[in-house]
């Protein structure tokens, strides 16, 4: 080939560019359009935060114990921090931590606290009982386990997570 | 349960199980001691709000039963009575009357049913973590109150 047909005439000159331009500005117009249409596949799923409850790994015992922390709570534009507890406590290496919140109808349950029915979650409202490990006690008027956080340990710090409903 | 469209769905579907109402008594007085008036109002919500928390599921909260403190007693008493006599008609078993305010400590006796009095703590000097610690403290020092009640036969109103 020689140097003489590699000549850019006028109108491929034209061409070029115009294509350049053109394309250029394409991309500039489509890309937020993409970015915007896959944006909620994007956006992390469900991994709901974990909040610290202030209470380190080795003060757990096998014995349930209450923690209360602060759970921010975004609805809308109005950013409240709402109070959560928490019954926590040690399974073998396993960290347990239940919702107090009696799955009949939402009065708090308290550990131990009845004389007759030691070792079991107990609510006054209207004598629901649950096991150590949650499961609702048959005759009582719960109907399903008590609800359960996810655990994470940090730095030797327990960390509480989404509330998760059993069967 | 609170009064929120949102919970009387719930009750309705547990309506049985709801037997408890509670009345927080909030005064109302201005030009002399507004202060002292409001932190009654105040603790006695805070008081409340938590009893309707830790149960739920038997006790349904009331809007407040206002009044202005120059009120005589008996005319409060008229219509808190006539409140109690409603409430009491459609399934509430046990009344509880929530206030702060030391004037109805003297009208105890002639209650159909069971007032809780609690000297009103200001908030005005805690921070928010104190005044849920004395809520809390306030609160599970008068639970038993409840759960003693409900070990008991309910009162009866006769008109």
């Amino acid at each position: 080939m020689s140097e003489k047909k590699h000549r850019v005439s006028r109108r491929q000159f034209l061409t070029y560019t115009l294509t350049g331009v053109g394309g250029f500005m394409a991309a500039g117009m489509l890309s937020p359009m993409v970015r915007m249409a896959l944006d909620p596949a994007l956006e992390a799923t469900g991994d709901s935060e974990f909040v610290s409850v202030g209470l380190g790994e080795d003060e757990l015992t096998d014995e349930p114990q209450i923690v209360n922390f602060q759970l921010e709570i975004e609805d809308a534009w109005y950013t409240s921090e709402q109070p959560r507890s928490a019954w926590i406590y040690k399974d073998g290496d396993e960290i347990i931590a239940l919702s107090p919140i009696c799955t009949h109808l939402g009065c708090t349950v308290n550990w131990d606290s009845n004389e007759d029915y030691p070792e079991q979650f107990f609510c006054p409202c209207h004598f629901g009982r649950f096991e150590r490990d949650g499961t609702n006690v048959a005759g009582t008027p719960p109907t399903r386990p008590l609800d359960v956080y996810d655990v994470e340990v940090r730095d030797g710090m327990i960390y509480l997570g989404q509330i998760n409903q059993r069967s | 349960m609170k009064w929120k469209v949102t919970d009387i769905d719930t009750y309705q579907q547990a309506k049985e199980y709801v037997d408890t109402a509670v009345i927080p008594l909030i005064p109302l007085q201005w030009g002399k001691s507004e202060k002292e008036t409001i932190t009654m109002g105040e603790f006695t919500e805070y008081i409340t709000d938590r009893i309707e928390n830790q149960f739920t599921g038997r006790v349904f909260l009331m809007p407040p039963f206002t009044y202005l403190k120059t009120e005589s007693s008996e005319e409060k008493l008229r219509r808190l009575m006539e409140w109690d006599a409603h409430l009491f008609q459609q399934g509430f078993k046990y009344v509880f009357y929530v206030t702060s305010d030391v004037a109805w400590k003297s009208l105890d006796k002639k209650l159909p049913d069971e007032l809780i009095w609690i000297p009103a703590i200001s908030s005005e000097t805690m921070n928010s973590d104190q005044l849920k610690k004395t809520v809390e403290q306030q609160t599970s020092q008068i639970m038993p109150l409840f759960t003693g009640k409900w070990q008991t036969e309910p009162n009866n109103r006769d008109e």
